[in-house]
């Protein structure tokens, strides 16, 4: 019951979303006909090659039977033609995905470790000496923003100390340093969350009751506090997909990564519109589903959120 | 009257420990310090300062000196009018978008709140979905429609941003349809649309407020992040975005061109965030 509502509030927001990038794609100046004809090398398109492009792009239909073309297309993972090269777009992503699913999934991991860290450590020494520090930590890196520091650590710590690769390949060996810059903006929140949420776990009365028993702090905090705060912890990772998404197109910019964020930024200075939907798209739908997973993960192993 | 002239201190009495509650934490006496020191040189600092614009060819990347404070850029021109004409553009493209998006959700949120039923049902729907979706992402779509450019980024964030404000809206503008207040005004003759003006409004925009003076310094960094992509503010424009991709060639050997911009934003997230810590911890005690 639980999943299959869930499941429909997926699909509406994704359905939402499908309105939304349509509406915009169909409202952005200029003939996407033309676009596409000079992207592919005719300087002066004549109008019949126009109207034969404009008949191959469906774009003389009504505007229902565009989006229903258009959404059907999308479903299959068809996004369109590029107004920049005339070229497939699923083909432009194709080739670009696997660097930004390396550096996201990176940055994923780099994060949920960092933030386990920090946010366990202030947890067990609250009030002391560790979670000043571990609470400091958290907002010095929530306070710099991350393009900011990704300036610092390539224009100056890595060109000055001759330290790795100025130019990213999107491969493993250069991941590291987008990662992290990537990763930090997120550790701050999901530590604080984290801290948060096993202090309450905490003050629960049956860990009187196990602390009676002989427990020590460290094993209440692994064995009793940790799997009751997972809940919230998940959620906010799940909703912090969003932000590694959301950041990766600058965190890409700035360190001339290959994936699909800084495609899209070059794209949106081209007005290329297709290729902007089309990620708009991607990170909407890894959004939703990463979401959707979350939720159904928490309710497994939260029964208090199945009722 | 009597019960009137009664009224009013007891209100103000409900108000002011707040106040006094979150100005006697020390995270929000620096948060509030970091904003009123950036306002005050942002308004009063280019009184003082050279033209941020004016090129000097003759003094190009020269480092922090007595007259440069914090050195030139690579077309000579003073970093320190630059990065406060930034803070002008900033602060203030920051302060319009929050706006704008106070103005839209509280709209939308008390519209469905206050009304209900079916209205309800379609703008809080819209809402959800709004709030479904990475905001950074759409705000990225939205730009792309409307090209490049400063005044489109302001619009772009404003239309993407004001779900989360209209779900607080409606949320109070709900509980107040049954309020005591608000039922005795409606009882007195009060028509509908006045009493929502005149007795649920203003509880409304209280919250509003606050709301979107928290989302400033999140606004401040997604201006600095797209314009830095060249999506939002264009050179010559003094903007800490802007002025970061500028020298971006030149900082392995002029890196204090970071300091202004670098330091700018830092500040105003800071002070956006302790505030909104701090004002955290007092309305919701744990």
């Amino acid at each position: 019951m639980l999943v299959l509502r869930r499941l429909g509030q997926a699909l509406i927001t994704l359905a939402g979303a499908g309105v939304l990038v349509f509406a915009m794609l169909a409202v952005t100046p200029g003939d996407p006909a033309r676009r596409v004809l000079e992207a592919r090398g005719v300087g002066e398109p004549s109008p019949p090659a126009i109207a034969a492009m404009r008949d191959e792009l469906r774009l003389d239909d009504p505007l229902l039977a565009r989006f229903g073309s258009w959404a059907a297309d999308a479903a299959r993972g068809n996004l369109g033609t590029s107004w920049r090269t005339g070229r497939p777009v699923s083909d432009e992503f194709a080739a670009r995905l696997p660097a930004t699913l390396r550096l996201t999934g990176a940055a994923l991991a780099l994060a949920v470790g960092t933030a386990l860290v920090l946010g366990t450590t202030a947890a067990l020494g609250a009030g002391r000496w560790p979670d000043v520090l571990a609470r400091g930590i958290a907002l010095a890196v929530l306070v710099v923003p991350s393009f900011v520091l990704g300036i610092v650590i390539l224009d100056l710590v890595v060109v000055r100390a001759g330290l790795g690769r100025v130019i990213a390949d999107g491969t493993w060996a250069t991941v590291f340093l987008p990662a992290l810059t990537l990763a930090l903006g997120s550790v701050a929140t999901w530590s604080r969350i984290l801290r948060t949420s096993l202090l309450e776990a905490g003050s629960a009365t049956h860990l009187r009751v196990s602390a009676a028993r002989g427990a020590g702090p460290r094993r209440r905090l692994l064995v009793h506090q940790l799997p009751n705060a997972a809940a919230p912890f998940l959620t906010m990772v799940g909703l912090g997909t969003a932000a590694l998404i959301g950041g990766a197109p600058i965190v890409e910019s700035v360190f001339t990564w290959p994936g699909i964020g800084r495609y899209t930024v070059e794209a949106i200075n081209a007005r290329d519109m297709p290729v902007v939907v089309g990620f708009t798209l991607v990170a909407v739908l890894t959004y939703v589903v990463a979401g959707l997973i979350v939720d159904l993960v928490c309710a497994a192993i939260d029964p208090r959120l199945r009722s | 009257m009597s019960i009137l002239t009664r009224a009013t201190p007891r209100v103000r009495a409900v108000h002011r420990p707040l106040w006094r509650a979150l100005l006697a934490r020390p995270a929000a006496q620096v948060g509030s310090a970091f904003g009123l020191a950036l306002v005050l040189a942002a308004v009063l600092g280019p009184l003082f300062l050279p033209d941020p614009d004016m090129p000097d060819y003759a003094d190009q990347l020269a480092p922090p000196s007595a007259a440069h404070w914090l050195g030139t850029d690579q077309s000579g021109r003073d970093l320190l009018a630059r990065t406060l004409a930034g803070a002008r553009t900033s602060l203030g493209a920051a302060a319009l978008v929050m706006a704008l998006a106070a103005v839209i959700g509280l709209v939308v949120g008390t519209l469905a709140g206050a009304i209900g039923g079916v209205v309800d049902t379609v703008l809080t729907r819209l809402t959800d979905v709004l709030l479904g979706l990475p905001s950074l992402v759409l705000t990225l779509a939205v730009v792309g429609v409307l090209g490049p450019g400063y005044a489109n980024l302001v619009l772009a964030m404003a239309v993407t941003s004001w779900a989360g404000i209209a779900r607080l809206a409606r949320a109070v503008a709900r509980g107040a349809r049954s309020r005591p207040d608000v039922l005795a005004a409606r009882m007195a003759g009060v028509g509908p649309v006045r009493a929502v003006l005149r007795h649920v409004v203003p509880g409304v925009a209280v919250q509003v407020a606050v709301a979107a003076t928290l989302g400033l310094g999140e606004a401040v960094l997604a201006l600095g992040g797209l314009s830095f992509l060249g999506l939002g503010a264009q050179p010559p424009t003094a903007e800490w975005g802007t002025m970061l991709a500028a020298g971006r060639d030149t900082f392995a050997y002029a890196p204090w061109q970071l300091i202004g911009p670098g330091l700018g934003l830092v500040l105003a997230v800071a002070a956006a965030t302790l505030v909104g810590d701090a004002l955290r911890d007092v309305t919701e005690p744990t």
